[in-house]
């Protein structure tokens, strides 16, 4: 009936069309999800930094450099003077480290690309998490084996909400690397070993009872009491809130 | 090559793409990319606050944490007013609050002491740490020696607090409690006030 030509044609436009909206599809209903979109995300770094070589084998625990982590919301990249502490007198000729000595001198801060990020209207807390005993590879996954930081968990409201329901099965106990305070002593020959040092104990998950409104979602665990002024006592994991209010407000 | 085997090729090539997008769509593997992820419908994602590591363009210095007014002092925070070279002062002003030697003190002196000093001086305090069997920096004495063990607790704390030489100075990061809950478990790791001497842990367990 048509020619063999436009035959031809019809075939190879349907199958471009096809292939092409399939694409779109694909890249609309996945991409825009942040399982997709934002894990693996590692930005070109002003200083070629490698948690590999500094936490993985140096084994500087991660809160010498993310100090702030037990005590406020955010847990900042460390300032050029904790970089300094070593680099006055390891590797100071480096010329990969130039950015670090320019910023040293002149007081300016390294403007390092920021990688996980939730949206400004979720306010994420890592101090409340790092207190009930938490490890950063929770949420941050095996950082200390990784030469360039990329995003590991999507920080999606799912991905929060999960393991604020069923705590027990998404938390990774305190390793020793990751500076976490659980309240137990070591002992001194285990941290020799380098094995031990990135074996987590296991999650110390509490008792949880809904207060007030349950129907609002929020839980409390108990607080151990506080036995030495200014000593900030850590505690078992509760259920996390479910609450809009807690992080959305 | 020869001519039958290349569709076979191309085929499992094909196939090997297909399912490496299917994977990375499924969320199973992750697309390392370098552009910051797509966001197609932004909301309120970035709001006009100041938030760490976003600069700032109100200032012309970029720098969103402002550096204190000079002379004064953020709130709750304790300053260290010696230098470095203060080290006759050091007994008088630093007066050892004398923590419980209790097993939650030493627990929280020893996680930081291996957050902030094993780095250097090493788990054990005997300065055998990666960095040093690296041969990056030689020169970090062992704690344990019996020099570093006649010094008293108040020098102690201002070598962690001021820094000696190219020690640098912690009293940015550590807080006072903290900083003598260290000494507590540097002793018991010298070996001057033993570790059997630790009550036991009545205090540290929830009630
Ligand atoms: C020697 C200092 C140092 C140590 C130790 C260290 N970090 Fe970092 N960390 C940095 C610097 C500098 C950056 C920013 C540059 C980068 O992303 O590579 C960073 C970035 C990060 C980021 C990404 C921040 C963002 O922008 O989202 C995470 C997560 C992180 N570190 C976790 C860890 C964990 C977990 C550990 C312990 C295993 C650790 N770090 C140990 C210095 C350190
Ligand atoms: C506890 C000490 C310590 C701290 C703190 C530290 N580093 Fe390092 N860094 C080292 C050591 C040791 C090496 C390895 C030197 C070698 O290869 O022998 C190194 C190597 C490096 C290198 C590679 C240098 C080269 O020429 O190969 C870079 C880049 C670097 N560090 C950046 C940083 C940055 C940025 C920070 C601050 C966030 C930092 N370091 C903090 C000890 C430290
Ligand atoms: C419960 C999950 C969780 C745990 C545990 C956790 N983090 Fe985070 N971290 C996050 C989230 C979510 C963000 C993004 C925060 C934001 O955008 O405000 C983040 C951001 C960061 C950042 C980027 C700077 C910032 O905004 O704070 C660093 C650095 C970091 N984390 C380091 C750590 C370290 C080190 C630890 C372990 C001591 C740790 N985190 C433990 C979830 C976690
Ligand atoms: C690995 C598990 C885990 C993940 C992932 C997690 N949380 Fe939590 N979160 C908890 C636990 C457990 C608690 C309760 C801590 C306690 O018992 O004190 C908690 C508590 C909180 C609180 C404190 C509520 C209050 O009453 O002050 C906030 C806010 C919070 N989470 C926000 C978030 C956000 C936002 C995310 C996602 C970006 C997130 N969390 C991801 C485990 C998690
Ligand atoms: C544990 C913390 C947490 C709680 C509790 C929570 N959210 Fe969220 N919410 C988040 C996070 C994290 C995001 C960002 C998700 C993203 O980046 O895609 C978010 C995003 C959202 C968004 C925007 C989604 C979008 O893609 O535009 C809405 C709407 C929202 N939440 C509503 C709610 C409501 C309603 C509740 C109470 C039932 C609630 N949230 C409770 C953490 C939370
Ligand atoms: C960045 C590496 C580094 C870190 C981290 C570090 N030190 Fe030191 N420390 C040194 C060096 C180098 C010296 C030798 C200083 C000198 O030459 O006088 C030293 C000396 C000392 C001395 C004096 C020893 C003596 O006999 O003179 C004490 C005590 C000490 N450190 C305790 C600590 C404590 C406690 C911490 C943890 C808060 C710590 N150090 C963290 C590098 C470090």
């Amino acid at each position: 009936m048509f020619s063999r030509r436009f035959d031809m044609g019809v075939k190879v436009g349907g199958a471009v069309i096809g292939a092409v909206a399939t694409i779109v599809f694909l890249v609309g209903f996945f991409g825009v999800r942040n399982d997709v979109a934002d894990v693996g995300y590692r930005p070109v770094q002003p200083v070629p930094f490698s948690h590999k070589l500094h936490a993985g084998e140096l084994q500087i625990q991660c809160q010498y450099c993310h100090a702030g982590v037990e005590i406020s919301a955010h847990s900042p990249v460390p300032t050029t003077q904790t970089c300094m502490n070593c680099h006055t007198a390891v590797k100071a000729e480096s010329p990969r480290l130039q950015v670090v000595r320019d910023s040293y001198e002149s007081g300016q801060p390294i403007e390092w690309a920021r990688i996980h990020k939730v949206p400004d209207y979720v306010h994420f807390n890592h101090s409340r998490h790092i207190r009930a005993q938490i490890d950063c590879k929770s949420c941050h996954g095996p950082v200390e084996q990784m030469g360039v930081v990329s995003q590991f968990k999507p920080l999606t409201m799912g991905w929060c909400l999960d393991c604020h329901r069923s705590p027990e099965k998404f938390i990774i106990g305190a390793r020793p690397i990751s500076g976490v305070f659980t309240g137990k002593l070591h002992n001194v020959k285990d941290l020799l070993d380098s094995a031990y040092i990135f074996t987590p104990i296991p999650a110390q998950v509490g008792v949880s009872r809904p207060i007030t409104a349950p129907q609002f979602g929020s839980y409390e665990t108990d607080i151990p009491p506080l036995t030495v002024a200014g000593i900030p006592h850590p505690k078992k994991a509760g259920r996390g809130p479910e609450n809009c209010s807690t992080c959305h407000y | 090559m020869n001519a039958r085997k290349l569709p076979i090729l191309l085929t499992i090539i094909v196939l090997a793409a297909a399912g490496f997008a299917t994977l990375v769509f499924l969320g199973k593997i992750t697309w390392f990319s370098e552009q910051p992820p797509l966001e197609f419908l932004r909301n309120m994602d970035l709001q006009f606050k100041s938030i760490p590591q976003s600069g700032n363009t109100y200032f012309s210095d970029r720098k969103s944490l402002r550096d204190p007014v000079e002379g004064t002092v953020a709130r709750g925070e304790q300053p260290y007013q010696l230098g470095m070279g203060d080290v006759d002062l050091a007994e008088s002003v630093n007066v050892d609050p004398n923590l419980p030697k209790t097993e939650f003190v030493m627990a929280r002196g020893q996680n930081r002491f291996n957050v902030f000093c094993a780095a250097c001086h090493n788990y054990d305090a005997k300065s055998q740490s990666k960095l040093v069997k690296r041969g990056s920096w030689l020169g970090i004495p062992d704690l344990t020696r019996e020099q570093t063990v006649a010094l008293s607790n108040a020098r102690i704390f201002h070598i962690m607090s001021a820094g000696q030489n190219l020690m640098p100075s912690y009293a940015d990061k550590i807080s006072v409690t903290d900083r003598w809950a260290i000494i507590r478990y540097l002793r018991t790791l010298q070996g001057v006030e033993g570790v059997a001497s630790i009550a036991p842990a009545v205090t540290t367990q929830a009630q």
